[in-house]
């Protein structure tokens, strides 16, 4: 199972690394920007469409 | 009244009212039930003047300075 | 010709032919013009939303899960984790290029959804077509499952099941007003006393926090008395307010945590690295401590902004930010060198720009009635300071130049004008105006210090701190003036006055026995019987709106809660209540009152055409308006053109204006805010004309139902004003701008042919001068041609920058519904 921590966009927290933020750069019909959420390193990413393995 | 895009006519009243042009003209915009054209009529004489459409006015100028309408001053 | 060569040519053309949206587009730099055309438009075209705009769903699952999770919290606590928990876990974003950062959403295209305000809003957003992002289907089950659960104990529901039965559905018809009596709804002033004067942020204000919670606390383990018993509540909401400011520095360093990402990861550009580790260390500075330069003052106003709006929707942006930011700006700029001029006015155009990105979902009577706005950020500019002396600025000017770079219709600037103002601002102010931005609006300074102080018993240094609430009304931002809940439902639908009187209080476009029962008009001997009956509807109105608004405010700590507002009052840090809470608020309430002069104008026919030249009965009249005037022309042009109309120094109906308005404003004394003060009325209008259009029946001004009523305030009716500018001031001059109401909004409409060159200042000058010396408090003016509006109308995306000043806001043109460009046109065109 591909979990968050697998994928490019986790950058984990110094602080906790069983924790961190998903980034990704975003191009809308507007404009580009750089998107985080918060997620758990074992957050199950099989569903993600935006998943990318390191 | 009749519309003077599809020449369907009938009642003023059935011609839906939308808003005046200007308050103290007897120009006004109206709906036509058939075609669903904005139409300028003249209140007094129930008269259609003209299709409103975008960028189109059916007096001309503002008030003011930049000179009045023309029906405005053939009233007055 | 070389490249700037072939620029600055283009630019004389375009000036020329008053093209400024161009001129603007040249003359801003490639990141400004960047930003400017990377922003999602929130304000309702027409009252629809822009295609593309979505509603976000992280904010209302993120906050109905933890508020549900906390269920046995007082409310300000329970809202304090929910609102920590959507801080902490909502997406963030960083538009590229941008220098600023924060919004109240989780992505650029997103509104936000306050799911705990009002059941009727969220069964209005389940409704609204193609706002739901895809599956849509998905979307929409989850909006229906929030639903259910809020249904019930949302905070207008809550006010709903405590108000007289009959005031809830007189209200609820919104025939007569608007509103939705919450803090949830509506804005909030703030105390920028305590927190933008360089003197503390948010750890410094978790200490004083800290401090009184430990004195509390040994309160509470002291003596048993009746003295301790408030403390126990005071200490939960002292724990709220710092739960909610730790957050806000949480989220302020998310950001910078991001800055940093992309600067190592994902961005190549040097120069855009820089920035970032500029943008990590402003975010890491504030809202936790001070700011210590322009970007920082700039990043702390927009944040706490931000955090305002995780809080409350907040439909209005009070702002000072000359003279909050000046200082900043004199050191970054002047003293110390760090940012050239250029830089600086390039942060501002962002700065705005970034205000102008800001909306969140609101009611369609609200789209309606604030077309292409998503609330009135009018932002003061100038007046002066306590101590009297002028307060204009370095910052005044870099403002108006960099508004006039950006073109957003949001924020506009009110300026507050007094005899001391250079004439170098003063050109600055003309030039906006000349280019059409339809703001700054004018504010006569000196008269409005004294209206705050007369209506409200502000102290003077105090009352010349004074900004904008929302669109017209001051307001001081300290300790005890500032009013932390405007809820717009003090708005009232003044044309039903008459419309009223002239049925016996039935209203028969909603078809229900509304106002009281003033009297057969068809057996009214003579005018002041009828004027009686007016005064009568009058109150009837007033007291039914005011009300509503009282209880709301008095309920809403228990109803809804600010811990996050709370936190930056310093009357609510001190005393431990909710901001909210009327205890230690000096009261800045005013009714607003739309559609005000059609009262006069119809007064003032029936006075001439019935009682003085019995031309036409009362039953006659009547009768024609019941049928909306359909086959009576003639008569209806009679009414129109042969009764004195305001706004053209004609004494007749000038003293009626006159007469209606002490009227209201004895009225004003006699009902009473939760804090015992008064209630003035506003006239002014926002684009509430046209929402009111089809709800306000004919009337005897010569209207039908449709058509839009007058622009506002006490602007006459649209090509009603025939004796050219200085009868309208001279009409609007015979009203006291003090003790008459609140103030009183004016729309003029002036020729862009006559403002050209030097010529075109002194004439505007002139007028000022007219305008200041009349004593009337408010004028602002619409300066682009019938020709460019026609245009705009056939052509919208040529001419999407044009702005017009629709009322107490501007709009871009392109943006509202047609039926209110044609009433924009309609308004006269003075020649000064």
């Amino acid at each position: 199972m591909s979990v968050c921590k697998d994928c490019k966009s986790f950058f984990p927290f110094d602080d906790n690394p069983q924790k961190g933020d998903c980034v990704r750069k975003v191009t809308d019909a507007k404009q580009t920007y750089f998107t985080a959420k918060p997620t758990d390193a074992a957050h199950d990413a099989t569903q993600c469409k935006f998943m990318q393995k390191k | 009244m009749k519309c003077i895009n599809c020449q369907y006519e009938d009642s003023p009243k059935n011609f839906r009212y939308l808003y005046n042009a200007r308050i103290d003209a007897s120009i006004s915009m109206r709906q036509c039930p058939k075609c669903m054209s904005t139409i300028a009529v003249d209140e007094l004489t129930g008269e259609v003047q003209q299709i409103v459409g975008p960028g189109e006015a059916p007096w001309g100028k503002s008030a003011g300075v930049e000179s009045l309408a023309d029906d405005y001053q053939k009233a007055a | 010709m070389s490249e700037p060569q072939k620029k600055t040519v283009d630019i004389e053309k375009l000036v020329d032919r008053q093209e400024w949206w161009w001129v603007a587009e040249k003359m801003r730099s490639k990141r400004l013009d960047y930003l400017r055309k990377a922003v999602w438009k929130k304000g309702a075209l027409g009252g629809n939303y822009a295609p593309g705009i979505k509603v976000d769903m992280e904010y209302p699952v993120l906050f109905t899960d933890m508020w549900r999770f906390w269920k046995f919290d007082p409310a300000i606590m329970r809202r304090a984790k929910a609102i920590a928990h959507v801080l902490d876990n909502i997406s963030i974003f960083i538009t590229d290029k941008a220098q600023l950062v924060g919004y109240m959403g989780s992505f650029p295209h997103t509104i936000l959804w306050r799911v705990d305000g009002a059941s009727i809003v969220n069964e209005e957003l389940y409704n609204e077509p193609g706002i739901h992002e895809d599956p849509e289907a998905d979307n929409l089950e989850k909006v229906a499952e929030i639903n259910a659960y809020w249904a019930g104990q949302t905070a207008v529901d809550k006010v709903a099941r405590v108000l007289d039965p009959e005031d809830a559905v007189k209200f609820l018809s919104g025939a007569i007003g608007w509103g939705a009596p919450t803090s949830a709804y509506g804005y909030s002033g703030k105390d920028y006393e305590y927190y933008m004067t360089g003197k503390r942020a948010f750890e410094d204000i978790i200490e004083e926090i800290d401090k009184n919670i430990e004195d509390a606390e040994d309160k509470t383990i002291g003596v048993p008395g009746p003295d301790i018993i408030p403390f126990y509540d005071k200490i939960q909401n002292w724990e709220a307010m710092k739960l909610v400011l730790e957050a806000c520095i949480r989220y302020a360093n998310r950001y910078a945590r991001l800055a940093r990402i992309v600067a190592q990861h994902f961005e190549t550009d040097e120069d855009r690295k820089v920035d970032l580790e500029k943008v990590a260390q402003t975010c890491e500075q504030v809202p936790a401590r001070p700011p210590r330069n322009l970007h920082e003052s700039l990043q702390y106003d927009l944040f706490i902004q931000i955090l305002a709006r995780f809080e409350a929707h907040e439909g209005a942006w009070p702002a000072r930010p000359d003279y909050y930011h000046g200082p900043y700006f004199d050191k970054d700029v002047n003293v110390e060198k760090n940012i050239t001029r250029e830089e600086a006015i390039d942060l501002i155009g962002e700065f705005m720009i970034r205000a102008y990105e800001v909306g969140g979902f609101a009611p369609r009577w609200a789209r309606e009635g604030l077309q292409g706005i998503t609330g009135t950020w009018v932002w003061t500019l100038g007046g002066v300071k306590p101590d009297g002396s002028d307060a204009c600025n370095d910052m005044t000017i870099a403002m108006l130049q960099a508004a006039r770079l950006v073109r957003v219709a949001n924020p506009t600037f009110g300026f507050r004008w007094h005899p001391r103002v250079s004439d170098e601002v003063m050109r600055e102010v003309f030039e906006c105006i000349r280019q059409g931005l339809g703001y700054p609006s004018m504010r006569n300074d000196p008269v409005l210090i004294a209206n705050a102080m007369h209506w409200h018993g502000h102290p003077i240094e105090e009352a010349r701190l004074w900004l904008h609430q929302a669109c017209m009304s001051p307001c001081p931002p300290t300790k005890n003036g500032f009013q932390p809940m405007r809820m717009a439902s003090a708005t009232a639908n003044c044309a039903k006055i008459i419309e009223y009187t002239l049925h016996n209080g039935y209203d028969y476009v909603v078809n229900m026995q509304m106002g009281p029962k003033s009297g057969d008009p068809t057996t009214f001997q003579n005018f002041e019987e009828f004027f009686g009956a007016w005064v009568q509807q009058m109150e009837w109105l007033f007291s039914t709106l005011v009300r509503t608004v009282n209880l709301a405010r008095s309920k809403d700590p228990e109803f809804y809660g600010r811990p996050f507002l709370s936190g930056i009052s310093e009357r609510a840090v001190e005393s431990g209540l909710d901001a909210v809470s009327p205890e230690g608020d000096r009261g800045n309430c005013w009714i607003t009152a739309f559609t005000w002069v059609e009262n006069i104008d119809s007064l003032a026919a029936i006075k001439k055409l019935i009682y003085d030249d019995k031309k036409y009965t009362m039953a006659q009249l009547i009768d024609s308006l019941r049928n909306n005037w359909e086959g009576e022309e003639r008569m209806r042009l009679d009414f129109v053109r042969h009764a004195p109309k305001w706004g053209n120094d004609d004494d007749y109906v000038d003293d009626i204006m006159l007469r209606c308005l002490r009227e209201a404003a004895r009225f004003s004394k006699v009902i009473k805010c939760p804090s015992g003060n008064n209630w003035p009325i506003l006239p002014e209008n926002v684009s509430a004309n046209i929402h009111y259009a089809n709800i306000v029946g004919a009337l005897p001004n010569g209207r039908r139902l449709g058509d839009a009523l007058y622009d506002g305030g006490i602007s006459p009716g649209p090509g009603l004003d025939k004796k050219g500018p200085t009868a309208v001031l001279k009409s609007c001059a015979k009203i006291d701008h003090i003790t008459d109401g609140r103030a009183f909004l004016l729309n003029q409409r002036l020729s862009p042919n006559q403002a050209a060159g030097e010529k075109g200042y002194q004439l505007w000058k002139a007028y000022i001068k007219t305008w200041a010396d009349l004593g009337i408090d408010h004028v602002q003016f619409n300066m682009v041609s019938d020709k460019t509006l026609r245009a705009a109308q056939k052509d919208p995306d040529d001419y999407s920058e044009v702005i017009v000043r629709v009322a107490g806001y501007s709009a871009h043109f392109v943006d509202i519904s047609r039926k209110t460009q044609d009433n924009i046109i309609q308004r006269t065109v003075q020649g000064v």
